[in-house]
């Protein structure tokens, strides 16, 4: 066992700069990912938070999206979008869609309506109402979305090693083909720890936004 | 209430598809004055005052603020000209005390400054300690929320405040106590208020005038005096019994007060035999300033004498000219007695108010 550990410690030891150059590369498709995410799903979310019957079949849409299984995604954009970054970050964006549009959506209609009609009341413009009303207050939820979208996307970013994308998924598959469990490692855990990282990074940014904002706790 | 009209409603009515919500409401509201709407859950008042900031466009009729139309006016322009305050109070829980305060202010991007200035003074009107401009809503309690949802309704100095139910949702002392100070506080800023209600006893306490709403109609608008004398089933039922009490609650004693009495100075020359004596068993005794001294039995008096002040006896109780009548009548239960005199602050005899003559009063 010891020796085992003491063997793969080596081994990372001497792969250490390709290493850190997947998980730079990895790190990059992932937030790239998730912004683009964020961009379209919570735009859409304000938008279907207004129209609950269209709201009900986007989100049913997005969902049948969510169950398509990453491989298959990335099969099917190959022939449009060819090889590398770019159907990578189309395919991230995708999943990132249910969770974030989901939590928008339910973060908006979960404002009080007490606060909507007095800020109505007392004169507030629409836009008002969006940016000074119901965007600060659906702010935890949203953040929320945002976070389970980070974590799942450092997963699914594996994958862009298959779309020669890069990322820490080369070491993962280059590993399962060649059944050398060392490299597999190198490359699971720190996609692990990216995750955990990115999630707490997300946390320290949503504390710090609430504060400016006025929402805390 | 001479004023001028700030709000007028003409033959307004809502409707929901075929659902008639308000039904050829009209009403004027005048400067300064207090108008209360009232009546059982679902009959239209509140979607009334919703009208009047345009929160619910009406289907029919016109409405006028302070003289214009408010079809012809910019929607936001309107609201940010009226102060609203709701039952839910509805403060912004992301937002200290001061920026839900200034909200307003910040709406139409006043500079900071003023809006801090605006707070402070504010805050102090509704008798909340400065330091609380920095916290949030929910360290608050609920009729501190309410205040301060009072206080944000005045932030942009309105002539007019719409109050929707304001203190529905605050136990009954914390309520009283708001009410109070919402009456003592109008004193000063004169402000034009229409008030939603669902408490008659609120009504009565608040209103200059009431209007009574059933299914979506105005049945009645009036004094506290003149609703409990209307004798409309549907307003009886609704304001029930205990009512007459909550209206004398509202009427100052000077309302039913008697002048026209045997007063004597004293060690004047009294003559029982006197028309002016007629009917009355005492006469009332006062000094040279008319200051009150007590009274006399007239039954005792045989023939013109002077009056002997050994038999000049203290008034037993008395009430100020702004006592209510309700209070009046209590001390003349207390007292077993059918009259109580009303004496000025400064012991000036002003005159005696009766079962009678408050009997008479409501008959009237």
């Amino acid at each position: 066992m010891a020796e085992s550990i003491l063997s793969f410690l080596s081994y990372f030891w001497v792969i250490r700069g390709q290493v850190a150059e997947l998980t730079l590369q990895h790190t990059l498709l992932s937030l790239a990912g998730v912004l683009a995410g964020t961009l379209t799903a919570v735009p859409l979310g304000i938008f279907i938070s207004r129209r609950p019957k269209i709201g009900s079949y986007v989100i049913d849409i997005a969902g049948m999206l969510y169950t398509i299984p990453s491989l298959a995604i990335l099969g099917f954009l190959l022939p449009f979008l060819g090889l590398g970054w770019l159907p990578t970050i189309v395919a991230l964006t995708i999943y990132s869609w249910l969770p974030v549009l989901r939590n928008t959506c339910a973060g908006l209609l979960g404002v009080d309506p007490a606060a909507k009609e007095a800020a109505l009341g007392m004169g507030a413009t629409s836009s008002q109402l969006l940016f000074r009303v119901e965007l600060p207050m659906a702010f935890p939820i949203i953040m929320a979305g945002i976070r389970t979208v980070a974590v799942l996307t450092v997963g699914i970013t594996t994958m862009g090693a298959l779309v020669a994308a890069g990322g820490l998924g080369n070491l993962i598959f280059t590993g399962i083909s060649m059944m050398d469990n060392r490299m597999i490692l190198a490359g699971t855990i720190p996609v692990s720890l990216l995750a955990v990282l990115l999630d707490k990074l997300l946390g320290i940014l949503e504390h710090k936004a609430s504060l400016k904002m006025g929402v805390r706790g | 209430m001479t004023g001028r009209v700030e709000v007028e409603l003409q033959n307004v009515s809502k409707f929901y598809g075929e659902d008639k919500v308000v039904d050829e409401v009209s009403f004027q509201v005048k400067q300064g004055e207090i108008f209360v709407l009232i009546g059982p859950s679902g009959c239209g008042k509140t979607t009334t005052l919703k009208m009047i900031n345009q929160l619910v466009p009406h289907t029919s009729g016109s409405i006028f603020v302070r003289g214009k139309d408010v079809t012809e006016l910019d929607t936001v322009e309107l609201r940010r000209s009226i102060g609203y305050v709701i039952q839910y109070i509805g403060l912004l829980p992301h937002l200290t005390i001061q920026d839900n305060i200034a909200f307003v202010l910040q709406l139409k991007k006043c500079p900071k400054k003023k809006q801090r200035e605006r707070a402070m003074e504010l805050i102090e009107t509704v008798g909340l300690p400065l330091s609380y401009l920095e916290r949030y809503p929910r360290e608050l309690s609920g009729g501190q929320q309410q205040r301060v949802g009072v206080a944000r309704a005045l932030a942009a100095d309105p002539e007019i405040l719409l109050m929707d139910e304001p203190f529905g949702a605050v136990d009954p002392v914390t309520r009283e106590q708001l009410q109070n100070e919402l009456l003592r506080l109008q004193e000063t800023i004169r402000k034009t208020i229409v008030f939603v209600t669902h408490d008659i006893q609120e009504a009565f306490k608040m209103g200059d005038r009431i209007g009574i709403m059933r299914g979506g109609k105005l049945v009645t608008i009036g004094t506290a005096m003149d609703i409990v004398k209307e004798r409309d089933d549907f307003v009886r039922s609704f304001i029930g019994q205990g009512a007459v009490f909550s209206a004398l609650d509202t009427i100052p004693v000077t309302r039913a007060l008697i002048r026209d009495l045997p007063v004597v100075k004293k060690e004047a020359l009294v003559d029982p035999a006197q028309p002016a004596f007629k009917g009355w068993d005492y006469a009332f005794v006062v000094d040279d300033r008319g200051q009150s001294l007590g009274y006399i039995s007239l039954a005792e008096m045989e023939g013109p004498q002077k009056i002997d002040p050994d038999k000049v006896e203290p008034l037993p109780s008395s009430c100020l000219p702004g006592d209510s009548l309700k209070k009046a009548l209590e001390e003349m239960l207390w007292g077993s007695r059918a009259w109580l005199p009303v004496v000025s602050e400064e012991g000036s005899f002003l005159g005696i108010v009766s079962f009678q003559s408050c009997a008479s009063l409501l008959a009237g």
